[in-house]
């Protein structure tokens, strides 16, 4: 048996968990790390001093919640999907940058509320082989290589969100999401977009069904200022590089009544192709415009 | 008070957030020291170590991870990217073989796979470790991304390797001189030419001092000429300090006093044209040594090649250990071993024989030992 030992790197951190769906079979590797940072997350928003009403909250920043967009508003960001609510109880969206390499729709509907949880139910639907094939191409822009072709693919994301309000400046949400592909062929299993954030997205694309678990919490800062501290879990129904997390921290600027700027950042986990289970830090940053 | 608490809490979150962004940022591209540690490998069950009394072998190869001669997009007009791992397995299988044919007890290789995603993620260091008798071996990355946005190429690590039966110390990657016919952006992403340093003390001799190189394949500016300039210089360096060295790798230069120094119509590629008036580029990336005719003679005039510039001389085609095409016959000699110390007489071998197992033969000779 060869091992080998390297001089100790950055990306040297232990995996968190481990699924083996064969058996079924959950093993927790916590770090101290996560714990610290999962108790941070909660002291920091627990014992938030935010000053406004819940309704201002959400004419700001509805975006990942149960609440949908109010009949006749609308609001975009440069990467956040355009939003536009049809009636209160309906919203459609589209995310604008993506449509005319991945074409993408999708539909939010408010589902009533159960005590003092809001829910609602949103269905997703893509065609992301125009991109897959866009991108699989010579030279500069290749993220695939141009050996292979992708069949018709239609992605399909259904999930069920669900928010309360903690106290009146931060609001909770939990979502689960069940998204899975309708394709001609299984496309080749090394055409894959080996990145954190595209692999876990793309996943089910290839192989399996994608579960997605996902939690957030949002507040006011101050009259201008909002946050949002999330945490998703995707879970690819597949024997192998099945498993990502993500952590995303954001800060909103209420620059004007209808401008905002999102910027912060999204912590990756994930066991992808190379084997070694991997964290990767990416920043994040949106530019979010609307109706007044 | 309520202030105080925000203000724990927000420290609270902020230093595992610290935490977690010095540990987990990694460029898209990694970039590299002038001189940093290598990467090191040991076998937890050593094989038996070779008990030399005079000399011991030799061996350079550049492996062109693992393919074989299949045709690829960067190298050999191909149109594939990236390979399957029952494509890759048989070539790596058939490496394996031939080292153990030959059973170097030092092994340079050139263009090793580890984890990429052109050879399926193999690490095909761990497996020619795994399946030979060397014990140690000491890995530097000369081309390593995270994800190069460019013909599907995703993930790349290749690198430089000195295996051995005996342990390696010392072991460093050292930087050479960066390509400046590229642009900026091409440049991050490809190659970081270097060479693999390190050291074996083989129990009643003295200690050798090993380089491994790689120098440009495809610059056509003087990129490759520092590279030769600061290879010697290294080897200045160990001849300064009265230690005897083992050098050697894929200069990807021709000998001085070569007969053919043009190959662009032997690397050409259908439906590119060189040589012809209106042709932008002229001369094919890589295939024009003719201004590059003498860049190698500093370095013949100073130490021993395994194989005499005069033997070359006399019967060249002997010596080719390089061919970009299948269909053709080796047709220049790319791969050296230098020393200042001394090869046996007659025990340098040209591999031509290994012809399908990768574009570059194999060199190897004996390396006479240097008692304590």
């Amino acid at each position: 048996m060869t091992i080998k030992y390297t001089i100790p790197t950055n990306n040297d951190l232990l995996p968190m968990y481990q699924m083996n769906f064969t058996g079924l079979y959950k093993r927790f590797n916590t770090t101290t790390m996560i714990r610290n940072l999962s108790i941070g997350i909660l002291l920091f928003c627990f014992f938030n001093t935010g000053f406004a009403q819940d309704s201002v909250l959400l004419k700001k920043w509805s975006f990942n919640t149960a609440y949908l967009m109010p009949a006749g508003k609308w609001e975009s960001g440069i990467f956040q999907p355009f939003r536009y609510g049809i009636t209160n109880k309906m919203e459609i969206r589209a995310n604008a940058l993506l449509f005319p390499l991945l074409p993408n729709v999708g539909l939010k509907f408010s589902r009533g509320k159960i005590n003092e949880y809001t829910l609602a139910s949103e269905h997703i639907l893509s065609y992301p082989t125009l991109f897959l094939n866009i991108v699989s191409r010579e030279d500069i822009g290749g993220l695939i290589s141009p050996e292979f072709d992708f069949p018709f693919i239609f992605s399909i994301s259904n999930s069920l969100l669900i928010s309360r309000e903690i106290t009146p400046s931060i609001l909770a949400t939990g979502q689960a999401a069940f998204v899975f592909a309708l394709r001609g062929e299984k496309p080749d299993p090394q055409a894959t977009i080996d990145l954190p954030l595209f692999y876990p997205r793309m996943a089910h694309y290839y192989e399996g069904t994608s579960v997605r678990l996902g939690a957030a919490v949002k507040g006011r800062l101050s009259a201008k200022w909002l946050y949002e501290e999330g945490v998703q879990v995707f879970i690819i129904t597949r024997p192998e590089n099945n498993f990502f997390f993500e952590n995303t921290g954001t800060l909103m600027w209420a620059v004007g009544k209808s401008l905002r700027i999102r910027g912060g950042y999204v912590l990756a986990y994930g066991k992808y192709p190379y084997v070694t289970p991997k964290w990767q830090l990416w920043p994040t940053l949106d530019f979010v415009f609307g109706s007044k | 008070m309520k202030r105080s608490y925000l203000k724990k809490a927000i420290i609270a979150l902020c230093i595992p957030l610290l935490f977690m962004i010095v540990s987990s940022c990694e460029p898209l591209a990694t970039g590299f020291d002038d001189v940093e540690d290598a990467i090191m490998y040991e076998k937890t069950e050593k094989a038996k170590t070779p008990d030399p009394d005079s000399t011991i072998r030799v061996m350079t190869w550049n492996i062109r991870f693992g393919i074989g001669r299949q045709p690829w997009f960067g190298d050999a007009c191909g149109d594939n990217t990236v390979f399957k791992k029952e494509e890759v397995m048989p070539g790596l299988e058939a490496v394996v073989a031939r080292i153990k044919e030959v059973k170097p007890d030092i092994l340079f290789l050139q263009e090793c796979d580890v984890k990429s995603n052109r050879t399926a993620y193999i690490d095909e260091l761990q497996y020619i470790l795994d399946n030979t008798y060397f014990n140690y071996a000491a890995y530097v990355s000369e081309w390593k991304s995270e994800f190069i946005p460019s013909d599907g190429l995703g993930r790349m690590d290749m690198g430089l390797v000195i295996l051995s039966p005996w342990p390696i110390t010392d072991a460093k990657r050292i930087n050479l001189a960066t390509r400046e016919d590229q642009a900026g952006i091409v440049n991050y992403f490809y190659l970081h030419s270097c060479i693999v340093s390190g050291r074996i003390k083989i129990p009643g001799f003295k200690e050798i001092p090993l380089l491994n190189i790689h120098a440009s394949a495809f610059a056509t500016d003087d990129t490759k000429k520092k590279h030769f300039e600061e290879f010697k210089a290294e080897m200045d360096k160990l001849q300064a300090a009265g230690e005897y060295f083992i050098a050697g790798g894929d200069l990807n230069e021709l000998p001085p006093g070569s007969d053919s120094t043009d190959f662009c119509y032997e690397d050409m590629c259908p439906g590119e044209s060189f040589h012809q008036s209106g042709d932008d580029p002229q001369h094919k990336d890589g295939s024009n040594y003719t201004p590059e005719a003498e860049w190698l003679r500093p370095i013949y005039e100073t130490y021993k090649c395994a194989f005499p510039l005069s033997d070359y001389q006399q019967n060249q085609q002997a010596y080719f250990t390089h061919t970009t095409r299948p269909e053709h016959a080796w047709d220049r000699t790319l791969d050296y071993l230098f020393t200042n110390h001394r090869w046996r007489a007659g025990s340098a071998k040209t591999h031509q024989e290994f012809f399908n197992e990768s574009d570059h033969a194999a060199v190897s000779a004996e390396f006479v030992l240097i008692k304590e």
